[in-house]
C-alpha cells in the first residue's frame, strides 16, 4: 500500500502544490493522520498558502540535521473538519535559506535521501501517521529526485502544452521507470468543458501516449484561479466539482486502485 | 607440517578464510566484467568513499541501481536481506553489493559469519 506519496511535474505551474494540498487535506478529512511536506525548497509557497505561524523549524532544518522530525510538524488539524489530522513541513521561504539549499553538494544531497527514507520510521511507524506527501520541485532537481526515490507512489500532474507532454514522457522512461515507481497520471487544466462526459475516451487516449495509469482528469475551473492560492480549496468548497473530482483521487489511492 | 596441524585443530576457520579469499576474488572478477561492460571506460569504477546520491543512482546499470535502491531503504542489511527485497539469489546479490564496496559506494563490516554493508552518512558539520 501506498504511505509515501510524491506529487511532481516536468515543468512549473501543473497544479503540483494544489494538488499535494488538496489530496492531503481530503485523506485528514476522511480520518487519516496525514503529513504535507514542502520540498520545493527554491519556490516555497505552503507557506504563505498555509499562512503558518510561529514555525519552531523548517523542514530545511530537519535535512540539515539540526531539528527532529516531530519538531517540524505545524498542526493544522483544526483547519480540516472531522477527527483526521492534518500536518504540515514547510519549506523556509527566506532568502538566504533558498540560497543555501540551492548550494548543497552531493554528499549533503545523499544525506538528504538518507534523512526522507528516515521518515518512514519516525513518521509512519512511530508516530502512526497513515500518509507522507511530497510537494516537490519540478523536473530533475535534487530535492525531487530525493523525494521520488524515498515515496512509495508517485503523482505527476502535467498539462496538455506540447513541451510538458514530450518532457512528462521522457521522464516517466527516463526516471520513474528506472526508479521503478508505481506512477498515476493527473492531467490538470482540461479546457474541454465536456471533459466529464468523455472522461472514459480520454483516460484511454491518456494511458496509450503516456503508458502509465490515470488518476484523474482536472478541468479548468475560474474559481480555482479566483482563490489565488488563499484557501484550502476542498475545506473552502466542499460541492465544487473540483473536490469531488479529488475526492474520487483519494478513494483510489486509499483503495490501492490506481492501475 | 604445521599446516596439516592447523588444518586438522580448526578446519572451520580455515575454510571461512578460503570462503574470504574467494569472496574477494569473486568482487574483483564482478570489477573486471563491469568495466569490460563499459568498453574500457572507468566511467562505473569510481573513487573510494564515492556519494550514493540520486544522480548516481540514475547513471547506475540497471542491475546495481537495484541493489544500491534497496540499501538505501536499509539502514545495514546481509546479503541475504537485500535478496529477500531484490527476488533475486543471495549469491548474485553479495556478488553486486561487494562490487559497489569497491566502487566506493558502500561501506562493509564482518560481524561474525555475518557480512553487512551499509552507505555511510557521516555526521554532517
Amino acid at each position: 500500500m501506498s504511505k509515501i506519496i510524491a506529487v511532481h511535474s516536468y515543468k512549473g505551474g501543473t497544479g503540483k502544490t494544489l494538488l499535494s494540498l488538496n489530496l492531503a487535506a481530503t485523506l485528514a478529512k476522511n480520518g487519516k493522520k496525514v503529513a504535507l511536506f514542502d520540498l520545493d525548497f527554491r519556490a516555497p509557497s505552503l507557506f504563505s498558502i498555509l499562512k503558518a505561524e510561529n514555525v519552531e523549524c523548517w523542514l530545511n532544518d530537519y535535512l540539515n540535521n539540526t531539528c527532529d522530525a516531530e519538531k517540524i510538524l505545524v498542526d493544522l488539524s483544526s483547519r480540516i473538519p472531522g477527527n483526521g489530522k492534518f500536518f504540515a513541513g514547510l519549506a523556509n521561504p527566506a532568502t538566504e535559506a533558498i540560497r543555501d539549499m540551492s548550494a548543497k553538494d552531493r554528499k549533503w544531497e545523499m544525506r538528504a535521501l538518507g534523512k526522507l527514507l528516515a521518515l518512514r520510521e519516525t513518521l509512519l511507524k512511530n508516530q502512526k501517521f497513515d500518509y507522507l506527501l511530497f510537494d516537490t520541485s519540478p523536473g530533475l532537481q535534487y530535492s525531487s529526485i530525493n523525494a521520488i526515490v524515498a515515496a512509495d507512489f508517485v503523482i505527476v500532474a502535467t498539462t496538455s502544452d506540447r513541451s510538458d507532454v514530450d518532457g512528462t514522457k521522457r521522464m516517466l522512461a527516463e526516471l520513474y521507470n528506472l526508479f521503478e515507481k508505481k506512477t498515476g497520471l493527473v492531467l490538470n487544466k482540461v479546457l474541454d468543458s465536456s471533459a466529464t462526459a468523455k472522461k472514459a475516451e480520454m483516460s484511454n487516449k491518456i494511458k496509450s501516449v503516456y503508458q502509465v495509469p490515470m488518476l484523474g482528469i482536472v478541468p479548468c475551473f475560474c474559481e480555482i484561479l479566483r482563490a489565488e492560492g488563499n484557501l484550502i480549496f476542498v475545506e473552502d468548497k466542499p460541492d465544487h466539482p473540483f473536490t469531488k473530482i479529488v475526492a474520487e483521487m483519494v478513494r483510489k489511492i486509499e483503495n490501492n486502485e490506481v492501475n | 607440517m604445521i599446516k596439516d596441524e592447523m588444518l586438522a585443530k580448526r578446519p572451520i576457520s580455515v575454510l571461512e578464510k578460503i570462503e574470504e579469499s574467494l569472496e574477494r576474488l569473486n568482487q574483483k572478477i564482478e570489477v573486471m566484467i563491469e568495466i569490460q561492460k563499459g568498453g574500457g571506460q572507468r566511467s562505473s569504477v569510481s573513487l573510494p568513499d564515492a556519494s550514493l546520491d540520486v544522480m548516481t543512482l540514475l547513471s547506475m546499470p540497471d542491475h546495481l541501481r537495484k541493489t544500491a535502491m534497496a540499501i538505501c531503504r536499509c539502514d545495514r542489511a546481509t546479503a541475504e536481506e537485500i535478496a529477500g527485497q531484490t527476488s533475486r539469489a543471495r549469491a548474485v546479490e553479495s556478488a553486486y553489493l561487494n562490487q559497489l564496496v569497491i566502487m566506493g559506494y558502500l561501506k562493509k563490516q564482518r560481524k561474525g559469519r555475518k557480512a553487512y554493508f551499509y552507505v555511510e552518512r557521516e555526521t554532517q558539520g
